[in-house]
């Protein structure tokens, strides 16, 4: 699962960004037509060129544990972090905690900061200032594994 | 104009970023083995904890007041300093690595004639590394390279700048105090034995230096030196891929192309040539080599963007141009035909004297043009590293280059099995 991305990602322009992404072939349609589409076909649908628009300023980290498990982050879920973002009201982000990294939704009300968990059995946590939190990086989207791991 | 761009300790600032606990916490970075300490974070300076000394010996007192010590994680390391040079990347045309953690930057026609401007440059930089990687960094810009430098270090030990200094923005009486207060050793390139044969001459501020006559230095010294004095005074006479200083912990051979690259063939080429240099480089500092990072980019401007980097770590360290090269060629698989790279690059990590293995490499070198290195390669792909080796040193690697990295930190960035873990 694809989700929390702040915004729709972007029309798939087909283009060779990255060898190291996820190829698919380009699928001929009706038989016994050649495909219109074959003579325009200059390298496969790239996922990094969708899920990473600023490369340098983009990391990958491991959620651990089960507080967001309402916004769609299981434990053991790879996040992708996108520090080029500006932190909004209402994103999900990684924030520095008591010197620990943490994930929660940033919630910016009239009585100050708070870091929501996505699970009812977790408390939220409220931060006095602005200024106190350190947030890491804008959380934009979270690979959720659907068949288990190797 | 010149801008000179440095990471703070740079190896304690790139483990930062992915553990905020050490962020108060007076670190150090140890080298090979953990023999010394190659890397200190400010606070850790100001316990006295130098670069260049023994971990045995400084363990005992460092423990005690609560130091924190890791170990090189050179693939962390590799690939931030590949994360700043791509950030540096879009504030010019012409950037020119000159280390892992230090780049020079030209800075164009118009903000050069605009202190102004130049100084909203620093801090623009400076902002852009702290929030896109959480790097602190601090930058000097200036007329020349060696000024570019000078600025640079002015920018860090003087707190009221703010980590930018813009040499022809600042008063220029504050400048002269500032050259006659620094030791001729600050300056780019005057190593202590010169600065020892200097001062003999009565050269022993930078301000001594900046005004000598440099007709009189190049009699006295050489030509190198005449540049420098020439270069303090804003002359610049120091260009790109110089590299006019010392050993070092790393070496770096990347520029921007004059013409983008489009196809292998081209990259192949580059990649051979910079493969070649930096063979040169070890060579002359009589170093080796263990772990070489090569990596390509498109601009930053290009619609589709890619920068490949791969790093491998030689079978044994080396300054072979010919291994240096295959090595350097195994991110060509990654190279995209009609791709526009702006830039290539190779980064030699894990450097070591040269000397110790010279009879390991004699041994090897015939049996590969026989392709048995590459059999014996697919062998342990296979059925791992201990089940097939090339003489003594092949099967059980000897303690001098099998590094011991006991307190290494996670390959966050290179590594799947590694990632940071944040708490959900």
């Amino acid at each position: 699962m694809l989700a929390l991305s702040p915004r729709p990602a972007s029309t798939a322009t087909i283009s060779p960004t990255s060898t190291n992404a996820l190829r698919v072939a380009p699928v001929s349609v009706a038989a016994g037509f050649p495909s219109p589409a074959q003579d325009y076909y200059d390298g496969a649908i790239d996922l990094t060129e969708m899920l990473v628009h600023d490369h340098a300023a983009t990391f990958i980290v491991r959620a651990a544990g089960d507080s967001m498990t309402e916004a769609g982050i299981s434990d053991g879920d790879e996040l992708l972090v996108d520090r080029s973002k500006t932190p909004r009201h209402g994103d999900v982000v990684v924030a520095v905690l008591d010197g620990e990294l943490t994930v929660k939704r940033l919630e910016l009300g009239p009585h100050g900061v708070v870091l929501r968990a996505e699970n009812a059995h977790h408390p939220d946590i409220t931060v006095p200032e602005l200024s106190d939190l350190q947030v890491w990086g804008v959380v934009t989207y979270c690979i959720h594994h659907l068949r288990g791991r190797r | 104009m010149i801008a000179h761009v440095d990471v703070n300790s740079a190896y304690a600032s790139f483990e930062r970023v992915f553990n905020p606990a050490l962020e108060t916490v007076p670190l150090v970075v140890l080298s090979n083995n953990d023999g010394m300490v190659v890397a200190a974070s400010r606070e850790a300076k100001a316990l006295g904890l130098d670069l260049g000394k023994p971990w045995f010996e400084l363990r005992p007192t460092a423990a005690r007041s609560g130091v924190v010590a890791v170990s090189s994680n050179y693939e962390l390391y590799g690939d931030m300093s590949r994360r700043v040079m791509e950030v540096l990347e879009r504030f010019t045309h012409d950037l020119d690595v000159y280390s892992i953690d230090e780049a020079f930057l030209t800075v164009d026609r118009r903000t050069s004639a605009d202190p102004e401007a130049m100084t909203r440059l620093g801090h623009d930089i400076k902002d852009a590394l702290r929030r896109l990687l959480g790097v602190p960094v601090c930058v000097g810009i200036a007329q020349t390279r060696t000024l570019a430098k000078l600025s640079n270090r002015a920018a860090k030990k003087i707190d009221d700048l703010n980590g930018v200094c813009v040499w022809p923005a600042i008063d220029p009486g504050w400048r002269e105090k500032l050259m006659r207060a620094l030791p001729v050793s600050e300056v780019w390139g005057i190593a202590s034995r010169l600065e020892r044969r200097l001062g003999g001459h009565g050269v022993l501020t930078v301000w001594d230096l900046a005004t000598v006559d440099p007709a009189h230095i190049r009699a006295l010294f050489n030509v190198v030196v005449m540049r420098t004095a020439l270069e303090l005074r804003g002359i610049a006479c120091i260009g790109p891929e110089e590299d006019h200083t010392g050993k070092k912990q790393q070496i770096i051979v990347s520029r921007s192309f004059s013409e983008k690259v489009t196809t292998t063939a081209t990259m192949r080429q580059a990649l051979s040539i910079y493969a070649q240099q930096a063979a040169t480089r070890l060579v002359k500092h009589s170093q080796v080599a263990h772990t070489l990072t090569t990596f390509a980019g498109t601009s930053h401007w290009a619609q589709d963007k890619h920068h490949p980097t791969i790093t491998v770590r030689l079978p044994f360290p080396t300054a072979d141009p010919v291994q240096l090269t295959r090595a350097a060629h195994r991110l060509l698989p990654q190279i995209v035909e009609g791709a526009r790279y702006a830039r290539a690059g190779l980064l030699l990590t894990d450097l070591t004297p040269a000397g110790a293995q010279l009879p390991f490499e004699i041994f090897r070198s015939p049996h590969e043009d026989a392709g048995i290195a590459t059999l014996i390669d697919r062998v342990q792909k296979k059925t791992g590293k201990n089940s097939l080796g090339l003489g003594y040193g092949g099967f059980r690697p000897g303690p001098s280059w099998q590094m011991k990295r006991t307190m290494l930190t996670p390959r966050a960035t290179t590594h799947w099995a590694e990632l940071t873990t944040v708490r959900a």
